[in-house]
């Protein structure tokens, strides 16, 4: 059940090179504010980056962090997807993404039909003020994501 | 620290179809292989990568842990008690060890 580990850690350099690259010519000529696009494009471009897919907003993924936290190294992540878990509709996994971090993929929780919830509880570490990033993979294919914003007061990679 | 030590809190008895809460709390440096000791040389990296829970053999949930895991891994997730048997917990560290704890549930 348990997919293939993709062993190779994303670099946040490799990642946002590739990225910038890629999306450098689709800015220009366009009327849209600066700040809220690039910040989503950014985001959504490394998750297409890192997964080879395009992901989808959906109100169904619930993320729950502190907006501030006063330490980077073990910062409070609640997630929970809207889901009945059958056969037809269900989440085969959900990635945590810290795209600040010198490594952005932060962990992969992979989900059974009828046997577990796709809601967990953790902890994690932010190398500085971030957005966080959650994609659920549902059993179609379709991806999933939402984000939230998250202020550390120091650095919890180094 | 020294000792990685796992503890999970489930319950013993679950009603059927009920879903029930699994908490994991492994004791673990999770050296992520970024530090530098005083020397200047690189820590090397060292984290539980793997974590999966059985039940009746059959994995019902698992999880790939990477760097970004906070230091003694916390995890909180929920299951769905279909029948009676044996929970199993295990965590493997790189290198390839691994820990492991089990548990027995009655499901009425």
């Amino acid at each position: 059940m348990v997919e293939e580990t993709n062993t190779a850690s994303f670099t946040r350099r490799a990642v946002l090179t590739a990225a910038a690259a890629a999306g450098g010519g689709l800015a220009g000529g366009v009327f849209i504010s600066p700040l809220d696009a690039s910040d989503s494009d950014d985001d959504v471009a490394i998750i297409k980056q890192l997964t080879g897919k395009t992901p989808v907003g959906s109100d169904r993924v619930h993320l729950v962090m502190p907006r501030t936290f006063p330490n980077g190294y073990t910062v409070p992540l609640s997630f929970e997807i809207d889901s009945p878990m059958t056969e037809a509709d269900h989440v085969r996994h959900v990635r945590v993404f810290a795209p600040r971090n010198p490594l952005i993929e932060v962990a992969r929780f992979y989900f059974v039909p009828r046997r577990s919830e796709p809601r967990v509880s953790t902890r994690i570490r932010l190398a500085g003020p971030q957005d966080v990033l959650v994609v659920a993979e549902m059993n179609d294919g379709a991806l999933l994501m939402t984000k939230t914003w998250v202020e550390v007061a120091t650095n919890g990679c180094a | 620290m020294f000792n990685p030590t796992p503890r999970v809190q489930v319950p013993s008895v679950a009603a059927k179809g009920e879903t029930f809460q699994v908490k994991a709390l492994m004791s673990h440096q999770m050296e992520t292989g970024l530090r530098r000791d005083p020397k200047g040389d690189v820590i090397p990296r060292k984290i539980i990568n793997k974590f999966a829970c059985r039940y009746n053999d059959i994995v019902v949930f698992g999880v790939d842990l990477h760097e970004a895991m906070a230091a003694n891994p916390y995890i909180e997730f929920y299951l769905r008690a279909t029948e009676s048997g044996q929970l199993e917990f295990i965590w493997e560290e790189d290198g390839g060890h691994t820990y492991a704890l089990t548990h027995q549930l009655t499901v009425g």
